[in-house]
This record gives structure tokens, C-alpha cells and sequence, in this order.
């Protein structure tokens, strides 16, 4: 037999034992590729495994139509790690953004339109005619701006309340040192409802419908309810593009994010096995002591950090034999009611009015009425699909040169809130796409028209892509839920050369790598600290 | 196994199987609530139970603490997460006590576990934990039955125990090894126990069958009924803590939590047993209690719960519990002190309408020489002194 036979025939062995690897990543997802690279960096061999047969996890490039590619996963970037981008190099990597701050353009019910500046600290550029409303608006968002920025390290992985480390303490201090006006804001905004609070600083108006509009969307928890406001407050101290609270377009769409980081897992030395299912997590006393393969062979590692869902993670890899009771009620408890959907629409023709084309190259929500949105919450927790839906929608054919295609367009639209189902009919995925176009036409009348093809992915679906849980990317519920979920996953039950990055770990919806980088730092300092 | 503390504030406890057997022994007709159950006080006297139990044979209506039947081919893993005995290592017919952990490490009740068959375990606890059991289950080829409603617990300890046990023609049941078969024409299950420094034996039978036996056994005037208040002085000489009384079960709402150290019971959750939930909690808190749970001697002919006890002039703790001990002829509580205090002698308040303190010395009770003797196994250092 010669070497390359014999390495084929050791490959398909189904008991092999694999040995000197120094850490194991499970899960190619964003976050996976983010903690790979950084203990690829330090100069750790690392192999990263990924069940799908695509590196990227949910985030993938997808033909939609025939001859049509689009983006599942995220169509913008609003809380991108700024510390990834500058310590994996991935603007040298290949991120290039075609639009860093994009305006939002809001369509209400009533027929009002408002343009929001994409930088939020340029509030007064807002098509606004009434001055009252104008000084009220830059009052906030100076207030909502600067508590936010204050709140980041409690939004950042490891650092809430909870969390019991180094950044827990570093939050307790400067929480401790806040000024009386500053603590006074952050206790009225962490309990406060988001209605509450905006509409004590624009009673009825339209600001207040456009603000519970962003609130709400991707949020599990209404914001007529205790704690909601801190979404908004989430969603502004995130950064994209070095901007605090815009969104952002990348080239190519979130998929070139995936691509950076895995050009920068590669330059890392990383191996990267895609289509590697894994059986179990090993555990040895209190130690983990590497993977299990579906096939029945062994990667052994003193480091293994998930990057997968947590029920997978803890209830399927570890077992339940193994982690704490307290931490498998926390995981067990969990039942998801609320999910938002992604519809990408293939448009014919091309707009021909300058109106519609600035539009285009905007971010563009549906803020349905309060009213409408409260009863949305209702009907979605009740697991009926509500009437109208919070839409936003970008445009990536005009904002990106890339993805241009020949007299048609693709819109992308992210709708909630829509009832989370596991496992939906036909009839559902039916009465949601119904719902969401009857949306999208209360703001682009007779677009329906225009129709090409659609597609329509829900969450279930992108778990099932990724061989998640079915309810991995639901909503989540409210941040103190959140924080609190997160703070037990992140403590990786005590197993020691565990760590955890999968989506639980992170506060909010949103693309942004910084679990995997808080995972991976925390090996780091282990693996040193042993070395020594 | 040890009582909780009385539930004082409960609304008409329900029967335990054995209720109408014991009933009619109970002369004092003294009777209290534990977990909802029926329990005797006093059957005769306190003195007159506590010597029967010192040199004959003792019965106990073991009816209110709960039981479990767990079965299943993971029966084993289930018991050795759910508790720290060493489920997963028992054989078939042994019994190990253990502890009952948070996430936290921290004591949230004591349990024994007894092996009866390859994948039949019965798991004894003085207080239910249904929601934690429920949630201990998930995930795991095991089912966790409560049995407590639907049998008869008798407690057989004392010197003469196999005396009693022969008198009613259980020669068959060990007093050393678990086991359930049909005993004359009776389900029965038999486990040893230990109640305080006592062996004994629980019979556990179906309840339309708790008459049955215990006639069986005082026909042959064998064996005398005891009751709560007899049992809590072998309780204390055995230096047992009692959940509730003497620490508050974690999880308790305004507990302030101890963990197996403080209580002095470190060697049942020892932390190179296998895995056990709250054991990497309490690797985090292991070599540091911030209390002790001391058992003390006291030249006195009462105390109260509640009194303050002081070391070196300075105030340390309270007592949590005490009763008259005729084997000590003093009495001898437990003290829920500073973990700083480390003398051997203290001074309790007097109770009232006496006024000044009175002298306490620690005293090696069986609980606290297994403490003793693992920490000497583990090689970390102990303060206890003689």
C-alpha cells in the first residue's frame, strides 16, 4: 500500500484516535471561524469541525431563483466586534463595506414617510418639520447614545451581570462609578417598557411608532413589557463599519464576513473540516478531553469550545449526566413563541423614478401603528400570524455593484414578529408569506406586481441548515433573560478546558463575532496559564 | 435517615400508612406534621423510648420522609448526578448515604440510596424535591416514582433488631444489605439504615399491607413504637444535623446556604467521587467555610434554640438545636458558629429567666469522627481538637 492509499484507508477508519491538536472548534458558523482564528494566531493547532457540508453555518450563499443568488442568514451588519475586524485583520482579509452608515427611510401606517440619518448622532437631519419634535428627537438619542456606549461592556459577551469575571467586576466598577444622572437613567431605561419611555418623550407621535418599530424588530419580547427598552439601548451600542448604532452593507453581503474570517482561520493555520458530524463531547473527570466523531473516531484536545446552539452543546454532546441541573432547567425551560423571517424577493424591471431609487439605497422599515404592533406581539405569542408586520428591507442588487443583476432586483426583508414553529406546514409558510407581502404593500403599493420569484426562509430553517435546534434562532426573550441564560451557558458548567460561543451566548440578534473572540481569549489565558 | 424539622404551621396532615397501627400505641396522643404527614411526638415517654431504642428494639413510622423507586438502565447515572453517594459503584443490595447539592454546591437536603436490583434503586430524602427530580430526569433513560403515599416505612433499630426481625419471621432480611423479594406472602423491600449512631433496618411494604406486618412484629412483644422527641436525642448524640432546624435547605427562600463543610459533612460529598451536580460549585468553595456547625456539650439543664454563643467573649453563633442527653447527662446541641472561631470551648447565653453564660465544650460525636478521619484521608488540615 503506498502513502496515499494508507492515508485514504486511516481517514476512513472509523475508530482512529487523533492526536496532538492543542484545540477543537465545533461549528463553522461566524463565531466558530472568529475563535479559530484567534487560537490559530496564537500559534495553537487547531482543527475547526463543522457538521453542514458549507463553512459559514446559517450565513450562506444560497440560489434563490434560477440564476439567482442570494444571502441567507443577515442581510445587514449592526454589531460587528470592531476588536475582531482590527485583531483578525479583516479588512486585509477582504471585508470591504459598500455602505457604512445607511439612512433608514420609515413608512407608516397613516401614509407619513420619515428619513432617518444613518449617522444617529446626526439625528436633526431628519425630515422633520415640526422643531419641538426635532429638539425632542437629538435630546434622546444624545441620552439613548451616551447610556448605550456606557451599557456596551454589559451587551458584550461575558460581561453582563452574572457573568462572575474579570468583565462582570470591570461593569460592577463602572457601574459603581456612574454619575447620579447617569445611574438614575440606566435604573428608569433597565426596568422601563419602551412604550413607557417614548412615550413619555413624544407622547403620540410618529417618533414614538418609528422608535418602538426598531425596538421591537427581531426582539422576543413586546415593547409594552418590562425590561424592552434595553433592545434599543443593545441595538444602538453595537458598532458596524466603526459606527456606533448604524448599520452597514458589506460587499457581498454578510457572507464576505464569513469569507474574511475564514481567510483569516487559513492564514491561521486553522484546518478546517466541513461535513463532520460529531457524536459527543469527551469529558474525563472534570476536564474535557476532546471530541467524538459520528463515525466513531476520537479528536482529542485539552480545549474544545462550541460554537453551537447550547441545547446541542450541553443536552446533546456533553449529556445531561454532566452539566448541572440548574444549567439543563435554564436550557429545557426555553420554549421560543417569537421568530422573525427572511423573504428574499426577486423584482423585475428596474425603478425608473429618482425617489424610488434613493430609497433603494436605503434601509427602508414598516413601523405599523402601536396599536397594530401590541396586537402583532399578541397574535404571534398566541401562535397566529399577525395582520401587519414590522418590515425592513434592503436592497442588495443597488447597493452593492456586485451583486447588480441584468433589469431585475433583489429585495431582501427581514418581518416580524411572526409565531416561532418548529416544524411549520405548508399552510403556515403560506398565511407568513401572505402576511409579509400584504406588509411590504402598504408601503410599496402594487410591488406584488413585480414579483419574479420569492424565498422564504424561516428560523427553523436556518437551524435545520446548520443541524441546530430547532428554536436556535428564535427571538430571544427580554435582556435580563438573556443575561441571565448567557452568564450560565458562558460558564461552560464548570468543565474545565470548555468554553461556549454558540448563540446563547450573545445579547441580541445580530451578526457580530465577539462570543467566539471572548471564547477563545478565555482558552488563551487557560492554556497559558497551564503552560506555565 | 434524619426527620426534617416539623412543619408547625400545617393544615390537617394527611395519615401515614402506618397511622392507624401507631395510633393506637400512642398514649400521649402527642402528634406533630412532617411534610405533610402525620409523625408522633411521645408514644409513651421521651425517656422510656429513648432507652428502648439505646438496648432493645425501637419502631419507627418512617412514613413521612419520601421515597423514591428509580428505575431504569440509567438509573445508576441519574443517582449519582442527582445526590453524592456513589450510586454509579453500589452493587446490588448496598446502601450509601450522600448529599443533595445546587448548582453552587451548596446543601440542599441529605439522601441514601439503596441498590436493590441492577436497575432498581430506592432513594430516600427527608423532605421531597419533586421539581428538582423532575428537572435531575430530564434526558436520561430513568423514571423517578414517588412511592412515599403508597407505602409503609418502619424504621427496626437497636441492639435487638435481629431480634425483632426474627420474631416476625423476617429471618430472611439482612441488616446489612438491601433487598426486595415477597416476605409471607408480603412485597416487601428491606434497607439498612442508620439512625444516628443506631443500625437498623426500614421495611418498606405496600400500605394495604402495613398492618400485616406491624402486627407481626408486636404480637411477638418485641419492640416498642418511638417517637420524634426520643429519636432528636440519638439524633444529637449521633451529631446529625436535621434539615430545616439546623440548616436551611439551599434554594429555600431567605436560606442562607451552607455547604457540606460547614455542616461538617464534607465526607459525604468528597470531590474525587465521580461527577455530581454542585460538584464543581463546591470544588470553588471547598477549604472555605465561612460557618461551622459544632456539636457542643453544655453544663446545663436546658437551653433554647435562638441563644447566642460567644468565643472568646466575642459572639460567634447562635444554637440551632438542643435536647437533654441522659447518655451525657448534660445537654448537648448543635451551634451554627463563625468558621473562624476555632477554640474547642464556648459559652452560651443562658435561657431566660437565668441570667449570664453558661460553658460549652465541643465533643467528637460519629458524624463528626468520619469528618475527621476523611479530612485526615484527603491530608487537609482539620481544627478539630480534643
Amino acid at each position: 500500500m503506498n502513502d496515499a492509499s494508507k492515508k485514504t484507508a486511516d481517514k476512513k477508519n472509523p475508530h482512529l484516535i487523533e492526536g496532538g491538536i492543542d484545540a477543537i472548534v465545533i461549528g463553522s458558523g461566524v463565531d466558530g471561524l472568529t475563535a479559530a482564528a484567534y487560537l490559530g494566531r496564537a500559534g495553537l493547532r487547531t482543527v475547526l469541525i463543522g457538521a453542514g457540508p458549507e463553512i459559514g453555518g446559517r450565513i450562506a450563499v444560497r440560489e434563490i431563483a434560477p440564476g439567482v443568488e442570494g444571502v441567507d442568514g443577515e442581510h445587514l451588519v449592526t454589531v460587528l466586534d470592531p476588536e475582531v475586524i482590527a485583531d483578525l485583520e479583516l479588512y486585509r482579509h477582504g471585508i470591504e463595506f459598500a455602505a457604512r452608515r445607511l439612512d433608514t427611510t420609515y413608512f407608516f401606517e397613516s401614509g407619513g414617510v420619515l428619513r432617518f440619518d444613518g449617522d444617529l448622532t446626526q439625528a436633526a437631519l431628519l425630515s422633520l418639520d415640526d422643531d419641538s419634535d426635532r429638539e425632542a428627537l437629538e435630546a434622546f438619542m444624545g441620552d439613548v447614545l451616551e447610556t448605550s456606549a456606557f451599557l456596551r461592556p454589559a451587551f458584550a459577551p461575558g460581561g453582563y451581570p452574572g457573568g462572575g469575571d474579570a468583565h462582570q467586576r470591570a461593569l460592577e466598577k463602572s457601574l459603581g462609578q456612574a454619575s447620579p444622572e447617569m445611574a438614575m437613567r440606566i435604573r428608569k431605561y433597565l426596568f422601563a417598557t419602551a412604550d413607557d419611555v417614548l412615550r413619555a418623550r413624544f407622547g403620540e407621535g410618529a417618533l414614538r411608532t418609528l422608535l418602538l418599530a426598531e425596538t421591537s424588530l427581531r426582539s422576543g419580547a413586546s415593547p409594552f413589557e418590562p425590561f424592552s427598552f434595553m433592545s434599543l439601548l443593545r441595538r444602538y451600542a453595537g458598532e458596524a463599519a466603526g459606527l456606533q448604532g448604524a448599520a452597514a452593507y458589506p460587499k457581498g453581503g454578510a457572507a464576505s464576513v464569513v469569507t474574511a474570517l475564514r481567510r483569516a482561520a487559513q492564514a491561521a493555520k486553522v484546518d478546517v473540516r466541513a461535513a463532520t458530524p460529531i457524536k459527543s463531547i469527551l469529558i474525563e473527570g472534570d476536564k474535557v478531553a476532546g471530541v467524538t466523531l459520528l463515525d466513531g473516531g476520537q479528536v482529542r484536545a485539552s480545549i474544545v469550545i462550541a460554537a453551537v446552539d447550547a441545547q446541542q452543546a450541553f443536552q446533546e454532546m456533553i449529556g445531561p449526566q454532566f452539566i448541572d441541573i440548574g444549567l439543563q432547567r435554564m436550557l429545557t425551560a426555553r420554549r421560543p413563541h417569537i421568530a422573525s423571517a427572511r423573504m428574499q424577493i426577486v423584482l423585475k424591471g428596474v425603478a425608473q423614478d429618482d425617489a424610488t431609487r434613493r430609497n433603494m439605497m436605503r434601509r427602508l422599515v414598516y413601523a405599523p401603528s402601536p396599536e397594530a404592533i401590541a396586537s402583532a406581539f399578541i397574535d404571534a405569542r398566541a401562535g397566529r400570524v399577525p395582520e401587519r408586520l414590522i418590515v425592513e428591507a434592503v436592497f442588495p442588487t443597488a447597493l452593492d455593484e456586485g451583486a447588480a443583476l441584468d433589469k431585475r432586483q433583489i429585495m431582501s426583508v427581514l418581518a416580524h414578529p411572526l409565531p416561532f414553529d418548529a416544524e411549520p406546514d405548508a399552510e403556515r409558510r403560506e398565511a407568513i408569506r401572505s402576511a409579509i407581502l400584504d406588509s411590504i404593500e402598504m408601503f410599496a403599493a402594487g410591488f406584488s406586481g413585480r414579483i419574479e420569484a420569492e424565498d422564504l426562509r424561516l428560523a427553523c430553517d436556518d437551524a435545520q441548515s446548520v443541524h441546530a435546534s430547532s428554536g436556535a434562532y428564535a427571538s430571544k426573550p427580554d435582556i435580563l433573560q438573556q443575561w441571565a441564560l448567557a452568564a450560565a451557558v458562558s460558564g461552560s458548567g464548570g468543565i474545565s478546558g470548555f468554553y461556549f460561543c454558540g448563540p446563547e451566548a450573545q445579547i441580541g440578534a445580530g451578526l457580530s463575532c465577539a462570543a467566539g473572540r471572548v471564547a477563545a481569549r478565555a482558552a488563551l489565558r487557560a492554556y497559558k496559564k497551564g503552560a506555565a | 435517615m434524619i426527620f426534617p424539622a416539623e412543619d408547625f404551621y400545617a393544615d390537617a396532615p394527611r395519615p401515614t400508612p402506618l397511622f392507624p397501627a401507631v395510633a393506637a400505641h400512642s398514649e400521649a396522643n402527642l402528634w406533630t406534621s412532617v411534610n405533610g404527614w402525620t409523625a408522633a411526638r411521645v408514644y409513651t415517654s421521651t425517656a422510656q423510648e429513648y432507652e428502648c431504642a439505646k438496648s432493645g428494639a425501637a419502631l419507627a413510622d418512617l412514613g413521612p420522609l419520601a421515597r423514591y423507586a428509580v428505575r431504569g438502565g440509567e438509573a445508576a447515572a441519574f443517582l449519582g448526578r442527582l445526590t453524592s453517594a456513589p450510586a454509579l459503584t453500589l452493587q446490588a443490595g448496598e446502601s450509601a448515604r450522600g448529599l443533595m447539592l445546587d448548582d453552587r454546591g451548596f446543601v440542599i437536603d441529605l439522601a441514601e440510596v439503596s441498590r436493590l436490583s441492577e436497575d432498581l434503586f430506592l432513594l430516600t430524602l427527608p423532605a421531597p424535591h419533586a421539581r428538582h427530580i423532575a428537572l435531575a430526569v430530564r434526558g436520561l433513560d430513568v423514571a423517578a416514582e414517588n412511592i412515599s403515599g403508597d407505602v409503609a416505612a418502619l424504621g427496626v433499630f437497636g441492639p435487638q433488631t435481629a431480634g425483632v426481625l426474627a420474631a416476625a419471621g423476617l429471618k430472611s432480611v439482612s441488616e446489612t444489605m438491601a433487598a426486595s423479594g415477597v416476605l409471607r406472602g408480603v412485597e416487601t423491600a428491606a434497607r439498612p439504615i442508620q439512625f444516628g449512631a443506631l443500625p437498623g433496618v426500614e421495611l418498606i411494604f405496600p400500605k394495604d399491607e402495613a398492618l400485616t406486618i406491624w402486627e407481626r412484629i408486636i404480637r411477638r412483644g418485641v419492640g416498642t413504637p418511638i417517637g420524634l422527641d426520643a429519636m432528636e436525642i440519638l439524633r444529637l448524640e449521633a451529631g446529625a444535623p436535621r434539615p430545616g432546624l439546623d440548616f436551611m435547605p439551599a434554594g429555600r427562600p431567605g436560606a442562607s446556604p451552607r455547604t457540606p463543610e460547614e455542616l461538617g459533612l464534607a465526607h459525604l460529598a468528597p470531590l474525587d467521587r465521580g461527577w455530581f451536580n454542585g460538584r464543581r460549585g463546591l470544588r470553588e468553595l471547598a477549604g472555605k467555610p465561612r460557618r461551622r456547625l459544632r456539636a457542643l456539650s453544655v453544663d446545663a439543664e436546658a437551653a433554647s434554640p435562638g441563644a447566642a454563643v460567644f468565643c472568646d467573649a466575642k459572639p460567634v453563633g447562635r444554637i440551632t438545636s438542643w435536647v437533654w442527653s441522659p447518655a451525657r447527662k448534660r445537654v448537648i446541641a448543635f451551634a451554627d458558629v463563625d468558621a473562624a472561631s476555632r477554640g474547642n470551648t464556648y459559652e452560651i447565653s443562658a435561657t431566660p429567666p437565668a441570667e449570664g453564660r453558661l460553658a460549652a465544650k465541643r465533643f467528637e460525636t460519629v458524624e463528626s469522627a468520619l469528618a475527621k478521619a476523611f479530612a485526615g484521608e484527603q491530608g487537609v488540615a482539620t481544627d478539630f481538637r480534643r
